[in-house]
């Protein structure tokens, strides 16, 4: 949520200062380069036509992934990994720091400017892979990348990235509903192995409930996963992974800081669901303002299979996935395609902005609880992405038209 | 104008609704919830008016008559969704209850319904001001500031900022009205809130003489503080009249 305010302002940032169109060659665009002054058709032909060969070497990089994984090639898989990272953090962020540089002339040298780089790229890299640091850098790293990732994406070329949009959330929809889909392949192999996918996986801080001693952890064993995967330009391929449950609230919540009944995850255990789980259990002496526990718990305890309440003492351990510190878990990939729909609905106005964010939280609402019914491998992608280009269209054809007039005319309701 | 404008601006539209949130809203992820779909509910309601209306659009006529019907409908049209969102909200809270007392928990309290209805009104208030007032605070940040004729005396920014306060207290604090008026059945309670907002609407008609701002806005004030007023005295009768179910803890 923070990284997406990040990026749109970034990106204005930017936008201001590029008048010069940009136009990266990359996979997406391949097939064809947009310039402003093609009819109606032949951008949308050209939009699909770059989205297909987009989606098409995505679907060939996640197979081969799949297929080193079943190689149990995990060793490389991690070094690719922290390969793609460090030439995301160094080469990206280098650009968009020299435009920041550019933008507000800051003062500083060629050698200081390589050094602070290439040093924030190396701790980025641990931070990522060696899950022993301080959460905050970590969970920071995380933001950074994915926010570095969305921005390049954000100079396709308009149409391309709506088309591109949805085009990625259809192929979500198949890679892991379908079953000769190469994401649950992966995640069926990775259960059944029992072993880590090698991910970029973003944790929020670990949440232990402080009042109720009485109150154990519940560990759920997920056997579903929502699937994020970023295809990325001719440089990088950040395969990205994930467990379920993205949270996007989670921040928000936790820095609050709450006595709400928290459910502590151990393992890969992700209980999510801050956002559905209202439970605030006092278990003060005397005054308790207890509320009722909601439509989460009652999820749990589906999913559980059992009759038991969330005060149940089951610590299942499931050695899944990076949390060992039991924490709730997010992925990254998800969060990327997100920002890039804000970024570029900011390209246009903020009313979008605030349409769009809207949106793609119900989609994240109606994706979790989606999650809690269906009790397996969902894609994140799909509802989240199609409410946000919705509203986006929307507010940009309707809204915005309509609030103008009312409120030039300081008419307000 | 500046940075420092804008901010300004933002916060004068928001402060006091920032600082309920962080204050009460926070700390129960229940609530923020709540917030988070009024102001979605809210911001559907607004497309769909829009889609209405889009046909006539942009209005060239200089006549009132025209503004009037489109507040008219709009707002006819969301106090009709109000009431669907308390339909709504009943069938939660009898869900909740009923899942309260399978695991042996106490029901929703007084208080909480109450917070409840407060999350609501805020959600309602807080989209408001976003869509009407803040979305359009982007130029506000540069280096200029922008003027309307018919209330030429103050920056426009500034203006909207005032209106969206009081619009955003009066919908947080009419959710509250209009619930408790529909689990009571108070008939004048749930006529109150309805006509509050066709009123208030109807005050920034009064804008649209030249100069009218200068009365619009104090009276639209004071449209806001009756209904504080309002549902601060409810709120006193409500929890001072059983005392039992009355908690000391937000």
């Amino acid at each position: 949520m923070f990284m997406v305010v990040i990026l749109v302002s970034i990106l204005d940032n930017s936008t201001s200062s590029d008048s010069s169109s940009v136009q990266v060659t990359s996979i997406a665009t391949i097939a064809y380069t947009e310039s402003s002054s093609d009819s109606f058709w032949e951008k949308l032909k050209g939009a699909l036509l770059n989205s297909l060969a987009f989606v098409a070497v995505v679907t060939v990089v996640t197979f081969i992934l799949v297929l080193l994984f079943y190689l149990r090639c995990t060793k490389f898989l991690k070094y690719y990994m922290g390969f793609s990272a460090f030439v995301v953090l160094g080469f990206m962020g280098g650009e968009v720091a020299l435009f920041l540089i550019e933008k507000f002339s800051i003062p500083i040298d060629c050698i200081t400017f390589l050094v602070v780089l290439f040093n924030f790229a190396t701790v980025g890299v641990l931070a990522v892979f060696m899950s022993k640091m301080a959460i905050l850098v970590t969970q920071g790293y995380l933001v950074v990348i994915g926010v570095l990732v969305a921005y390049w994406f954000t100079f396709l070329p308009e149409w391309t990235t709506w088309v591109l949009l949805v085009a990625m959330a259809l192929y979500d929809l198949a890679a892991v509903l379908l079953p000769v889909g190469p994401l649950r392949l992966l995640v069926e192999l990775a259960i059944s192995r029992d072993e880590d996918i090698p991910a970029l996986v973003y944790e929020a801080r670990p949440v232990i409930n402080h009042d109720s001693a009485s109150r154990g952890g519940v560990v759920q064993r997920r056997v579903w996963r929502e699937r994020r995967n970023v295809g990325n330009d001719s440089t990088n391929n950040l395969n990205n992974e994930s467990n379920s449950n993205s949270n996007v609230n989670a921040n928000l919540v936790l820095e609050s800081n709450s006595t709400c009944g928290t459910l502590l995850s151990a393992g890969t255990g992700q209980i999510d669901t801050r956002l559905i789980i209202a439970e605030e259990v006092r278990n003060l002496d005397g005054d308790a303002e207890v509320t009722v526990p909601l439509i989460q718990d009652r999820m749990n305890v589906q999913l559980q299979g059992q009759e038991e309440v969330v005060s149940s003492e089951n610590l299942m351990l499931e050695g899944m996935g990076l949390g060992s510190s039991g924490a709730i878990k997010l992925g990254l990939g998800d969060f990327i395609f997100y920002s890039v729909l804000v970024g570029r609905a900011a390209m246009y106005d903020y009313m979008t902005v605030y349409a769009c964010y809207l949106a793609i939280i119900a989609g994240l609402g109606v994706t979790l609880m989606l999650l809690a019914f269906c009790q397996k491998a969902l894609p994140a992608l799909p509802v989240s992405i199609m409410l946000g280009v919705l509203f986006y269209l929307l507010t940009r054809l309707l809204l915005e038209i309509f609030i103008v007039q009312c409120s030039l005319n300081l008419l307000m309701f | 104008m500046t940075i420092t404008a804008g901010i300004g601006y933002t916060l004068l539209a928001i402060g006091p609704s920032l600082s309920l949130f962080i204050s009460v809203i926070s700390k129960k992820p229940f609530l923020i919830l709540t917030v988070l779909s009024s102001t979605l509910l809210w911001l559907i309601s607004l497309i769909v008016l829009s889609g209405l209306w889009r046909a006539f659009l942009p209005l060239k006529s200089t006549t009132w008559w025209p503004y009037a019907l489109i507040l008219l409908t709009s707002i006819a049209f969301q106090e009709a969704l109000r009431l669907l969102f308390w339909r709504l909200y009943k069938r939660l809270e009898d869900i909740l209850d009923a899942f309260a007392d399978k695991i042996a928990k106490p029901r929703l309290l007084l208080t909480d319904k109450l917070l409840i209805a407060l999350a609501g009104g805020l959600g309602h208030g807080v989209a408001h001001a976003v869509f009407f007032c803040i979305s359009l605070l982007t130029p506000a940040f540069g280096p200029a500031t922008y003027f309307v004729e018919k209330c030429s005396k103050i920056p426009f920014f500034l203006v909207s900022a005032i209106i969206a306060l009081a619009f955003v207290t009066i919908h947080t604090f009419s959710m509250v009205i209009a619930f408790n008026g529909y689990a009571e059945g108070n008939k004048v309670d749930q006529l109150f809130v309805p006509v509050v907002h066709l009123v208030a609407g109807m005050m920034t008609l009064v804008n649209f003489a030249s100069g009218g701002c200068v009365i619009g806005i104090p009276l639209l004030y004071l449209v806001m503080m009756l209904t504080l007023f309002h549902c601060g005295k409810m709120v006193w009768r409500r929890l001072t009249d059983n005392p039992n179910r009355l908690v000391n803890s937000l």
